[in-house]
């Protein structure tokens, strides 16, 4: 709960400190895609490569109830989290008749048959011009115009969604998730059925990196087709990991640090995704808690002390 | 129309051995070493930039052909020998996410080294025109490419098969404990198996340098197809990788004759069709 107060604090606090409302918002809508991917290799095990395909199932279908159906920015979201929900129920599905590594090839390959669709798809996506002229309607008779408005709306939106993740770390559910990650086997035998818990977690996973998609769509008012292709899936499992995995904090993190590096040293050196490569495989080599844990153990140490 | 169908054809076929040789690799790698190796695309992509190198430097593109599978397999060794075998531990999520860092070193390193812009080398001279075939003709590359392919496939099916190597490798992937109280290092012999596999890739990358020459985003794009040839053809089967390449090409091929804009959703329909009805893919065992 202290966590949860201190991370409130700080997303109402930052753009007041340092105001980059736009880039705020990113790591935000960002963030949310790290720890929906975190529910389900965090908690239950499994390396989803395919996430970006529910953030662009979710972005389109967020554009195109803004654009077509004039739809309320708040119904709109909702449909961009069922579309992603539905997504990640059907790729989960599918995915889950591979066991382990088959599974996460089955998702990156997934994603790529969903970028190409995407990219074909001219009349409904905009193929690689990306879709364009979203509106921004008013919420609640608010105008969100102003980028650091809507920067409070979409961390309204985005604390929502992290607290339901929390909750549902704790409750029975992810329960059975952590059990069908630690064995699936035993899980099985007593008596959970571990297909519907997967795909269960599948579709919420779906539905957070989709309304994660519908924000992000919101935020620049365009999707462009990175939305949905793999480079923006790698970055999802780069960022989680670097974060650490064992918490969706970490995730935030993660997620926090790679937007802000990634923006800030492409300017620096254009070359710099070798060095993030580099320090990405010591991170798996070296310490796999991530960032996170680390973090922990100095305040556990400070706490001692 | 006449011969345009049937070149279509015959390039999903050379396009197929591409696929067949690099998920030939994938196969010994993943589907009997048991290593995901996320990086197999990165290692076909590096394949093609030394070959391009080589034949910068000499202008003999032959000895590209020899030289690349040594270099991308002597860094396969480093690879497995340095990382995949400490984090066999840890288990697969970390040797995906390794392989996965690979990916983004390579590609950017790629980058740096030969920039961004595509490359392409000439077709050898030897190999120059092609085969007559109705109002067009079929360029000899394409055929010596597919033949090459399939000699190496043959020869590395040969090698596992029928050799004394080959058995004591099967023997250790069977039963690793064993093999090894009789006092053979079995751990040397998987890591040679990783620089076989991932020199299959290179090579791969250096024989289709010719043809469609060379870019820094050259080893995603293939992997995710291989993806779809292994699961199609059956993870851990050689035979299903080799088949699933071939079928994956054609298929290609034939959706670019009768609908171009579908000609790579339909490699991944087809993939999904085959989890739904066959889970362990054509020719993969349960």
């Amino acid at each position: 709960m202290r966590r949860f107060a201190v991370l409130v604090a700080i997303v109402v606090v930052a753009p007041l400190v340092v105001h980059y409302p736009a880039l705020e918002t990113q790591i935000l809508t960002f963030g949310l895609l790290a720890v929906a991917f975190n529910v389900l290799l965090g908690e239950m095990g499994f390396l989803s490569f395919g996430q970006a395909t529910f953030n662009g199932v979710g972005a389109y279908a967020a554009a195109l109830a803004l654009i077509d159906a004039h739809a309320p920015l708040p119904l709109a979201l909702i449909v961009a989290l069922a579309a992603g929900a539905a997504a990640a129920a059907i790729v989960g599905s599918l995915a889950i008749a591979g066991r382990g590594v088959y599974g996460v090839m089955l998702t990156f390959a997934f994603n790529e048959m969903a970028y190409y669709i995407a990219f074909q798809w001219r009349d409904v996506t905009g193929g690689d011009n990306g879709l364009r002229g979203i509106p921004r309607p008013d919420v609640l008779g608010i105008s969100l115009d102003d980028p650091t408005r809507y920067y409070y709306f979409t961390a309204l939106v985005v604390l929502l969604a992290f607290a339901v993740v929390l909750r549902l770390n704790v409750s029975p559910f992810g329960a059975v998730l952590r059990a069908i990650r630690e064995n699936e086997e035993r899980a099985r035998a007593i008596g959970y059925r571990v297909r519907r818990f997967k795909i269960a977690a599948f579709a919420i996973s779906g539905a957070l990196s989709g309304l994660a998609g519908g924000l992000y769509a919101e935020l620049y008012r365009f999707v462009p087709l990175q939305a949905i292709d793999l480079d923006t899936s790698t970055s999802i499992v780069v960022a989680a990991l670097l974060g650490g995995t064992g918490s969706p904090y970490g995730a935030l993190l993660g997620a926090a640090i790679f937007t802000v590096l990634s923006n800030s040293l492409s300017h620096v050196w254009s070359h710099w995704p070798l060095i993030f490569g580099l320090v990405f495989c010591a991170v798996v080599l070296f310490f796999r808690g991530g960032l996170w844990s680390l973090a922990e153990r100095w305040s556990r140490r400070a706490a001692h002390a | 129309m006449s011969g345009l169908i049937e070149i279509q054809l015959l390039n999903g076929i050379v396009q197929g051995m591409i696929y067949a040789l690099v998920a030939a690799g994938l196969t010994l790698i993943f589907g009997m070493l048991d290593i995901p190796n996320f990086a197999h695309g990165a290692f076909y992509a590096l394949g093609a930039y030394v070959a391009y190198t080589v034949v910068s430097a000499t202008g003999n593109f032959w000895l590209a052909i020899a030289i690349v599978p040594l270099v991308v397999a002597v860094l396969g060794l480093v690879v497995d020998a340095f990382a995949m075998r400490r984090l066999a531990r840890a288990g697969h999520v970390y040797q995906i996410l390794f392989t996965l860092g690979l990916v983004l070193i390579v590609q950017e390193a790629i980058v740096l080294v030969w920039g961004a812009n595509p490359t392409s080398v000439n077709v050898p001279a030897a190999l120059d025109g092609g085969f007559p075939l109705g109002a067009v003709s079929f360029p000899h590359y394409r055929i010596f490419l597919a033949i090459a392919a399939a000699l190496v496939i043959g020869a590395v099916w040969f090698a596992l098969e029928r050799t004394r190597y080959g058995a004591i490798i099967r023997a250790g992937i069977d039963d690793p404990e064993m093999v090894d109280c009789i006092g053979i290092d079995v751990q040397r012999l998987f890591t040679v198996v990783f620089g076989i596999g991932v020199g299959l890739a290179g090579l791969a990358g250096a024989l289709i340098l010719p043809i469609r020459g060379g870019q820094p985003a050259m080893g995603n794009e293939l992997m995710a197809t291989s993806f779809a040839v292994v699961v199609i053809g059956g993870l851990g089967s050689y035979l299903g990788a080799v088949v699933g390449g071939i079928f994956v090409g054609l298929t290609q091929a034939i959706m670019t004759i009768l609908y171009p804009a579908a000609s790579e959703v339909a490699i991944f329909a087809a993939m999904a069709l085959v989890i739904l009805i066959r889970p362990q893919g054509l020719f993969g065992k349960r």
